[in-house]
């Protein structure tokens, strides 16, 4: 008689604590389902683009499929391989030009001895603070005056001050989260600064200073104000091309420049993910 | 001859006097021990003494060279961090072989120098590990190893054994004094364990607030504090306002007699008397026999406290107002009357200063 009793309690007790881990199981499940088709969904639609060759409108399926326009894009001769070229190049450069700046940078302001450091930082957010539109108009006009418009020159600048916010900020995050004593450590073995920089402070901030190029790459990538008003119509990037694609009405271009675009994203970001670590990301702004 | 010589060393943080007037020689193959309670600077001065820390007034000689105002890298004095600051992108060979590396030294020389050391502090094997693979006391050791590889002209420990556990400690401890002598190295080292410079250094000099208050042998300091902080420090940590009336030994019970041999001075003159609990000889009064002469210190009293100490029971003696710390071979019941007596050689008597001078008038006996 106990043991049944005690069975039956047991079971219930498990059913119990089960019933909640069911119910919760199916809100997880369905929350996953439909952030799915948020994220997934327009994305379907840019996918058929690309696939598509004639699609009219009251169709819900394009009514030709082939890979007509592929072969279009990746001839060597169409515009999209041109702008391609010149978005990487404008991003390597950009990211060179961060490079550049933003180490020793990064370096000086993590010291705590540095005078105005927060001046400093702030600087770097500024251009930030005020609508992209006004900054890029004012920045054309200036570059007018100097004949950098439509120069790749000017383009790899415009893209810099906005990339030099991330690498600046995520830099100074790197070059903080290292042991001084490490330095210390050098310099008190025979390393001058510069060998001690170079061989001690620089491998222990690399991780970060990896994720920060990142950063900058993708956003020049992706940059299309800016590129709109200082290098347009000389100089040709893929966002730029997408956007004359799309005005045109030429969604396959477009749908397959932004799967282009969509590549180097997704590649870097899983990079990224890699790379950063919590205790950097506790030191950013600090 | 002389290794290192520090003169009328002063160093500030800001406005903050954190060094002052520090004056100390090293010999070579001496091992110089820096002891002193946290705060009192010892750690900083190791810092001025490596150019990581801006030296305010004085200089610093190496040989015969003024290193006061050189760059961290050309003093050739080399360092064991406390948090051995290793470098985790590099092997345990890349490690201990980067100041070779630094001096351009030939890749098989350092090979052979880098492997010379592994031996000596017992890594064979481990060359080619990260350091993050290594425990505590291994990554003390390539913190040893790294230190001594460019043949430093004076290595100085900040407190190498405080982040070990006790028994790697006292192996570790053991190893680097058995090394000392081996290689005959110049070192300072810097703790605030009286027993570990008791045990590795060949001199030791005490720091408080900031100024070295004694040098001395480890039997020096030990057996002869020249001032009441050396005494407390080192464990003479009873300690008797002389005289006494006021802390209320007027109570019938409890006695204080203190006889001295030398007789010049007047017994009643204001000192500070310190000595050691294991110095005391406590006997209960049945057994009063065991205080044969009318000699140093005498006390009567009865016991408050005992607590196993493993080799002995520490007891605490209420004596007036004072509590008299007692080690004692076996244990004694609450309340016991005891008296006690400590040898004149065990007591480190001190004048008082100045203001007792006033004191000393109004309370004539």
């Amino acid at each position: 008689m106990m043991d049944s009793k005690s069975t039956l309690t047991t079971s219930f007790m498990l059913k119990l604590k089960h019933a909640p881990t069911h119910i919760s199981f199916w809100i997880q499940c369905s929350f996953v389902v439909i952030f799915a088709l948020m994220l997934i969904g327009p994305i379907t639609n840019l996918l058929l683009w690309t696939v598509a060759e004639t699609w009219y409108f009251p169709h819900a399926l394009p009514s030709q499929w082939g890979f007509k326009y592929w072969q279009q894009v990746f001839n060597p001769y169409s515009d999209v391989s041109g702008s391609l070229l010149t978005s990487l190049l404008i991003a390597i450069l950009t990211v060179c030009v961060c490079l550049l700046v933003s180490i020793p940078a990064g370096y000086a302001l993590s010291k705590r001895s540095m005078p105005f450091r927060v001046f400093w930082m702030i600087l770097f957010l500024i251009p930030q603070a005020f609508p992209n539109l006004t900054v890029y108009m004012n920045i054309a006009r200036l570059f007018y005056e100097f004949n950098l418009n439509g120069t790749l020159l000017g383009v790899v600048m415009v893209h810099s001050v906005h990339g030099l916010m991330f690498s600046i900020w995520i830099c100074v995050a790197a070059f903080s989260a290292t042991d001084p004593m490490l330095e210390n450590a050098s310099r008190n073995l025979g390393a001058g600064p510069l060998y001690t920089f170079f061989h001690i402070v620089l491998p222990q901030a690399a991780p970060g200073i990896i994720a920060s190029c990142i950063f900058v790459f993708l956003e020049s990538l992706d940059e299309f104000t800016g590129t709109f008003f200082v290098g347009a119509p000389d100089i040709s990037t893929l966002p730029l091309l997408l956007y004359t694609a799309s005005m045109e009405g030429n969604y396959q271009i477009a749908s397959i420049t932004a799967l282009i675009l969509l590549v180097p994203s997704i590649l870097f970001m899983l990079i990224i993910n890699k790379f950063m670590k919590p205790e950097m990301l506790s030191k950013l702004g600090k | 001859m002389t290794r290192l010589h520090i003169e009328n060393l002063q160093a500030k943080y800001g406005e903050k006097l954190i060094l002052n007037n520090i004056n100390l020689s090293v010999e070579e193959g001496e091992m110089i021990a820096l002891l002193g309670p946290s705060g009192c600077g010892k750690t900083t001065l190791l810092n001025a003494l490596c150019g990581f820390v801006p030296i305010s007034q004085g200089d610093i000689f190496s040989g015969d060279r003024v290193i006061t105002h050189l760059p961290a890298e050309k003093r050739n004095i080399t360092m064991v961090f406390q948090s051995y600051a290793l470098w985790p992108h590099m092997t345990v060979a890349e490690n201990i072989g980067y100041g070779l590396k630094v001096r351009k030294v030939k890749r098989a020389e350092i090979q052979s120098r880098v492997n010379e050391l592994l031996r000596i502090v017992k890594l064979d094997n481990l060359q080619d590990e990260k350091v993050t693979a290594l425990s505590g006391g291994q990554r003390q050791r390539v913190a040893l190893a790294r230190a001594l590889a460019i043949r430093p002209d004076v290595l100085v420990l900040d407190e190498p054994l405080s982040n070990l556990d006790a028994k790697v400690r006292l192996n570790v401890r053991h190893e680097i004094k058995a090394l000392q002598k081996q290689l005959g190295f110049t070192s300072l080292i810097v703790t605030h364990d009286q027993e570990e410079a008791l045990v590795m250094a060949d001199k030791i000099a005490v720091l408080h607030k900031g100024e070295i208050v004694q040098v001395g042998t480890p039997e020096e300091i030990y057996n002869k504090p020249n001032s009441p902080f050396v005494a407390d420090f080192m464990g003479a940590e009873n300690r008797i306002e002389w005289p006494t009336e006021k802390d209320g030994f007027s109570d019938s019970s409890h006695k204080i007699t203190l006889h001295q041999s030398s007789n010049n001075e007047p017994s009643n003159q204001p000192k500070q008397v310190y000595f050691r609990s294991e110095n005391v000889i406590l006997s209960t009064r049945q057994t009063n026999s065991k205080i044969q002469k009318e000699e140093g210190l005498i006390l009567t009293g009865h016991i408050e406290q005992s607590a196993f100490f493993g080799s002995n029971y520490r007891i605490s003696v209420r004596c007036g107002m004072h509590i008299i710390q007692v080690d004692h071979t076996s244990d004694l019941p609450m309340n016991t009357p005891v008296s006690l007596q400590v040898p004149n050689h065990a007591l480190y008597i001190y004048d008082n200063i100045v203001e007792n001078k006033v004191h000393q008038k109004s309370t004539v006996v």
